[in-house]
């Protein structure tokens, strides 16, 4: 499948820089309603027949071209980030669909105190809209992307009903439910983005288990199979190989479009009468700093000096249980499994303000087994190995502790002075360090999780304190906000200094929650996009 | 490098894989299934292939520090020992080398089958996945809303 290629001299209404979750969302509400949109994406379509899943050594593929990290993966359509100033490296993928390629689906939504951390918490900074105001977006990307899931969770308001019913907790599932329940704590079967029943022209899935890896089937959302076909036959167009440069300025100071290099380097101008950025929480901010002219001598909308800070991770710890029985833990979606929310909400009693959830994951397959998988202590080798190696295969679980990030300016996106991309694009520069409170609340989480694992049977258990390839989310570096002066945003989603140019990823997020963030980016894409309709009507 | 130069290396390289993983109570050893992949690795990187020369001598030199014949002349215990120092010693080759003996010993479907998973795509095929006795729900349910009213 593929769009039509727009001609350089084709203007149209909106330009979409960036085909992922957000841009994909945005692009289909947009066309839907007739508005002209066209798409630029530096990556190119993925073949579900290309991937490792069809393959017998599927797994390596996870170190070398199907890694998270493009500093490894290093494929044309990547760019290097400069990541030696951060414990976290950031993980992205570019592609039609975007990080949603690879990611584990996992999907639950910020919750209502999440937009209200400055009035609750008096902390950080509260969002322009709340969870009201989104609920019908919720609710409409969930049918969208199609979810998987069980209505009642009390850590919730009440939700529509899901797609289809929740992944299966199969043995290490209800193995670590148990252990929550017998300490009396919340749990519950994750609201995943992945179809246990066909849906919408999808099939369900079929538990092969390295969602991260792309997913043959079509049961994992990704914003390719969903949105994007919708988005196609609406009348949007999508031009992939499309790496832009920068975002270009009318004389009144508008945005009128972007320069873009084609597959083979060749400079090309697309222009429009709105731009839709949706590059990510670290492609955003490098756009815009990139975007330097006499106007905007510091980057594009940066008068507040904004752009590129507050950059917000989720920090992760993991914690392993080894148990004495085989888990099965290779059967089903890698990340989806069940969620805690126990220790979400604010207890200044735990030396910390704001919360964490726990998720947990499926097993590790046979080679993270050997290197030690997100704790990083691989089986010794020698003589002791296949002992070693057989007392921890398919007998770990291991509880990832999701911490909620809050923004500091000085955790930030820049560009690297000498670092570019392959058309000779200055690359972003990260600096990023862990405050005091996400370091209470990892060690917190720690504990907790360990807690939780001995009471689900696990004897030895181990802890990654901070887990470097963790770099999922890349939220808050052109923040949403009322005050010009302390947000790049206004409460629309249109820069406070380009009016007619919109962010629509997770940079505009105001504070990150301690839940994973899609289903919330998406649910913001599809409210801003439905008010450039409102208004243009 | 000659072709009796790329034997010996091979050689050497399949004995040092087999101390790492040793063939076991029906596992083979390294040394048959990991080789290639490793110097596949090694062919593809520069600075790889760097390392692993300048490993496979330190390991050469350990071992004539204890036999003039050489590692396959060592006990498993006297091979063992000698690795043991040149991970010491050269820390990043070691690293590098454990992690890529591990890459390709447990890809290999002769592996696979081993640890009794089905040796074969994961796609087409999927896996199954059992009904299991869940705890009841109704317990969390019973506890009222988690979530602060904004």
């Amino acid at each position: 499948m593929s769009g039509s290629t727009p001609g350089n001299d084709d203007r149209t209404d909106v330009l979409v820089i960036g085909a992922g979750a957000a841009g994909a969302a945005v692009a289909w509400m947009l066309a839907r309603a007739g508005v002209g949109v066209v798409c630029l994406e530096q990556g190119d379509w993925v073949d579900p027949r290309a991937l490792p899943h069809w393959r017998t050594d599927w797994e390596l593929h996870r170190h070398t071209d199907w890694s998270a990290e493009p500093n490894v993966r290093r494929l044309p359509q990547d760019y290097p980030v400069n990541d030696a100033g951060s414990p976290i490296a950031p993980l992205m993928y570019n592609a039609v669909g975007g990080s949603t390629i690879h990611w584990s689906a996992h999907f639950p939504r910020f919750r209502p105190s999440d937009f209200r951390v400055r009035s609750l918490d008096g902390v950080a900074d509260d969002w322009p809209i709340d969870y009201a105001t989104l609920e019908p977006f919720f609710d409409l990307n969930d049918r969208m992307m199609g979810v998987a899931g069980l209505t009642g969770d009390p850590a919730y308001p009440p939700k529509a009903p899901r797609q289809t019913p929740p992944i299966p907790l199969d043995t290490l599932g209800a193995t670590m439910a148990r252990g929550f329940d017998r300490l009396g704590w919340h749990w519950w079967p994750s609201d995943s983005a992945i179809l246990t029943r066909d849906y919408d022209g999808r099939r369900g899935c079929i538990n092969c288990g390295p969602c991260d890896l792309g997913c043959p089937t079509g049961a994992k959302a990704s914003t390719d199979i969903t949105y994007w076909p919708k988005a196609l036959a609406a009348g949007a167009r999508l031009q992939t190989h499309a790496r832009v440069r920068e975002i270009t300025l009318g004389p009144d100071g508008r945005a009128d479009g972007a320069l873009y290099h084609d597959g083979e380097g060749r400079l090309h101008a697309q222009k429009a009468r709105a731009v839709v950025l949706a590059a990510n929480g670290i492609g955003t901010p490098r756009l815009l700093l990139n975007s330097r002219s006499a106007r905007f001598p510091h980057g594009l909308a940066n008068r507040s000096g904004l752009v590129g800070g507050n950059l917000m991770f989720h920090p992760y710890a993991m914690v392993r249980g080894v148990f004495d029985r085989p888990l099965a833990g290779h059967r089903g979606p890698v990340g989806c499994s069940l969620i805690s929310q126990e220790f979400y909400e604010t207890d200044l009693s735990r030396g910390f303000v704001r919360g964490y959830s726990f998720q947990v994951a499926r097993g590790l397959s046979p080679i993270a087994s050997a290197l030690g998988g997100f704790i990083g202590d691989r089986v010794p080798w020698g003589r002791e190995h296949h002992r070693a190696y057989n007392d921890r295969f398919d007998r770990t679980i291991t509880v990832a502790v999701i911490a909620e990030d809050l923004p500091e300016p000085h955790n930030r996106v820049d560009l690297d002075p000498a670092l570019t991309d392959g058309d000779g694009i200055p690359a972003p520069r990260v600096f990023y360090t862990l405050s005091e409170n996400s370091r209470r609340m990892l060690d917190h989480g720690i504990a907790r999780a360990g807690e939780a694992l001995e009471a689900a049977g696990a004897g030895e258990v181990s802890a990654n304190p901070l887990l470097r390839a963790g770099g999922w989310h890349l939220m808050g570096t052109a923040r949403m906000g009322r005050d010009p002066a302390t947000s790049v945003i206004d409460a629309e989603g249109r820069c406070h200094d380009v009016p007619n140019l919109y962010i629509v990823d997770g940079s505009t997020m105001v504070t990150c929650a301690g839940v994973n963030p899609t289903s919330t980016i998406q649910a913001v894409a599809l409210y801003i996009a439905d008010g450039m309709i409102r208004r243009r009507s | 490098m000659t072709e009796e130069t790329v034997a010996t290396r091979r050689d050497l390289l399949a004995l040092v894989l087999d101390t790492l993983v040793p063939a076991s109570g029906g596992f083979p050893g390294a040394g048959a299934v990991a080789l290639d992949h490793v110097l596949a690795m090694a062919a593809a990187s520069a600075d790889l292939e760097r390392l692993l020369s300048q490993g496979l001598r330190a390991v050469e030199e350990a071992s004539r520090a204890n036999a003039a014949a050489g590692l396959a002349s060592l006990s498993d215990d006297e091979r063992e020992n000698v690795l043991r120092r040149v991970e010491r010693s050269h820390a990043e080759f070691f690293e590098a080398l454990v992690r890529h003996t591990y890459d390709g010993y447990y890809s290999h479907p002769t592996v696979i089958a081993r640890l009794g998973l089905d040796a074969s795509p994961l796609h087409p095929r999927g896996h199954r996945v059992e009904a299991v006795d869940l705890p009841d729900l109704a317990r969390v349910s019973a506890r009222g809303p988690l979530h602060r009213p904004a």
